[in-house]
């Protein structure tokens, strides 16, 4: 079996599409495509094999092809709030870098996510976060509010979490207790933009961590894989639902480790979904779960793995 | 050019205080207060909770009059106001119509007014003040402030009048003599008595 790698390629709009049919006939998916003016950003999963060959055909259309560690991952970027205090620098910035590494970010700003002894997090919130496939926590510069406001914070949530503030790296692993996935110390709460060559290292860091954590994950799926691939499923979606082609969000259906998210009304298409064949007689809702989302009214779809459904799509 | 002579801050945390020393400087300038603010002193300690902020503005800009952006010429019929710099039209002209009536105040073009003559005392229009930078800047100092400040910190007590500045805040309820404690010492350490 071939492996596929997440890759971005980028490139001018100019005869991408002819990137984007070889992509497809080489068996890849494209999980994102990004068109702005002239520029197209296609962040997508491809045989390790066929890099060179596309590097080769993408070489006269200016086109290059780099390794994103994080594409096909939904992360959510945790801040204690969206007023000015926290915005747009290291929150926005974050998920920026984030997205550049090929990772879907969304910002969630919690409601009452500042302060020491007041900070909370409310059901909503909490099911949000758990939707996503890893939460990045962005805490501020005191070691003392992060140790007593950060349980308040996690309660609940089970997808894995990178926190990052100002004090050290060895400070916060010795003062968050249960440990996190990932710590990056030295980025707290900034009023400028990561701009100087230490901050982008820190930024550089945070995508290291963050790949390393789901590392493990893709690991552990590496050896009891899930019914279908994600972006595969997305596929389908696209090809068969032909109202997810009329969605203007950037994203209609974007890709997780473990699952879609398809941004049409759960009550009007959820049982169409449902019913959807995805391989000869095989029903969508034999090889996975397909459920309310949280946010907004869209709909979650949870993969179920191998050892479950003993069915591979 | 006068410039902020220094931000001091305080704290027991020396990661936090640093990065606030940068939070400091960076707010100021960018909502552009350098040149207003001389000194600023901060106290913080994530611990208590407070947050505690002590400062010297530099003399306060004085009241912007009519001369000091436009010529005035009084003819035998009318007066003509040429305007240099449109930045306090808008106040100058509220003021012009309360005073002439909007009926006669007359803008020919964007930097001309031509009033009647003899209708109201026109020996004292060039010094009619038009607006007083000093009234948002206070708004301005104390934003700056709520910014640079932890942001849970809600429950907060602020001073500013003539040239001097406090703002303290807590997450918690502030004690009532937390000036005495601790704003007096802070404006001490710049040599200043509240």
């Amino acid at each position: 079996m071939t492996t596929l790698v997440p890759v971005t390629y980028r490139g001018g709009v100019y005869r991408h599409d002819e990137v984007m049919d070889l992509i497809d006939d080489l068996g890849g998916y494209v999980v994102q495509k990004h068109v702005m003016a002239q520029e197209v950003v296609l962040q997508s999963f491809v045989p390790r094999d066929d890099i060179d060959l596309i590097r080769e055909i993408a070489k006269p259309l200016a086109g290059e092809v780099v390794e994103a560690p994080l594409v096909g991952t939904e992360i959510a970027v945790v801040s204690p709030s969206l007023e000015i205090h926290h915005l747009p620098h290291t929150a926005c910035d974050i998920a920026e870098y984030l997205r550049r590494a090929g990772a879907k970010t969304n910002m969630v700003g919690l409601a009452r996510g500042f302060g020491k002894r007041i900070a909370n997090l409310n059901d909503e919130e909490r099911d949000v976060i758990n939707e996503h496939d890893l939460a990045v926590y962005i805490l501020g510069n005191f070691e003392e509010c992060i140790r007593e406001k950060f349980p308040a914070l996690r309660r609940g949530i089970q997808v894995p979490i990178v926190v990052t503030g100002a004090p050290d790296r060895e400070t916060l692993v010795s003062i968050i207790d249960p440990p996190v996935e990932g710590y990056v110390g030295g980025i707290g709460r900034i009023m400028h933009r990561f701009k100087r060559p230490e901050e982008l290292a820190k930024l550089d860091e945070l995508v290291e961590e963050v790949s390393r954590t789901l590392d493990t994950r893709r690991d552990d799926l590496a050896r009891d894989p899930l019914s279908i691939f994600p972006p595969r499923l997305m596929t389908i979606l696209e090809e068969e639902i032909y109202e997810v082609t009329m969605l203007t969000h950037p994203t209609p259906v974007t890709v997780q480790m473990e699952g879609l998210r398809v941004k049409l009304p759960y009550d009007l298409y959820a049982d169409d979904l449902r019913s959807l064949e995805v391989a000869d007689g095989v029903m969508l809702e034999d090889v996975a779960d397909v459920l309310p989302s949280r946010m907004r009214d869209y709909i979650l779809i949870r993969i179920k793995p191998f050892s479950e459904t003993k069915i591979l799509v | 050019m006068p410039q902020l002579k220094q931000i001091v801050v305080e704290s027991p945390d020396d990661v936090g205080r640093e990065a606030y020393e940068r939070i400091a400087a960076d707010v100021l300038q960018d909502l552009d207060l350098t040149k207003v603010i001389e000194h600023l002193h901060i106290y913080i300690d994530p611990e208590v909770p407070i947050f505690v902020a002590a400062g010297r503005l530099r003399h306060m800009p004085r009241a912007i009059r009519v001369s000091d952006f436009a010529n005035v010429n009084i003819g035998e019929e009318t007066i003509v106001l040429d305007i240099g710099d449109e930045t306090y039209l808008a106040p100058l002209l509220q003021k012009l119509w309360v005073r002439y009536g909007k009926e006669n105040v007359d803008q020919p073009d964007r930097f001309t007014i031509v009033l009647p003559a003899g209708v109201a005392g026109e020996e004292d229009l060039e010094h009619m003040a038009v607006a007083d930078p000093s009234e948002t800047l206070h708004k301005d100092v104390i934003y700056a402030l709520q910014y640079i400040a932890p942001e849970g910190f809600k429950v907060r007590r602020q001073y500013i009048k003539d040239e001097k500045f406090y703002y303290v805040a807590s997450e918690d309820t502030l004690p009532h003599d937390i000036v005495e404690t601790a704003v007096k010492p802070l404006f001490e350490k710049m040599g200043v008595t509240l």
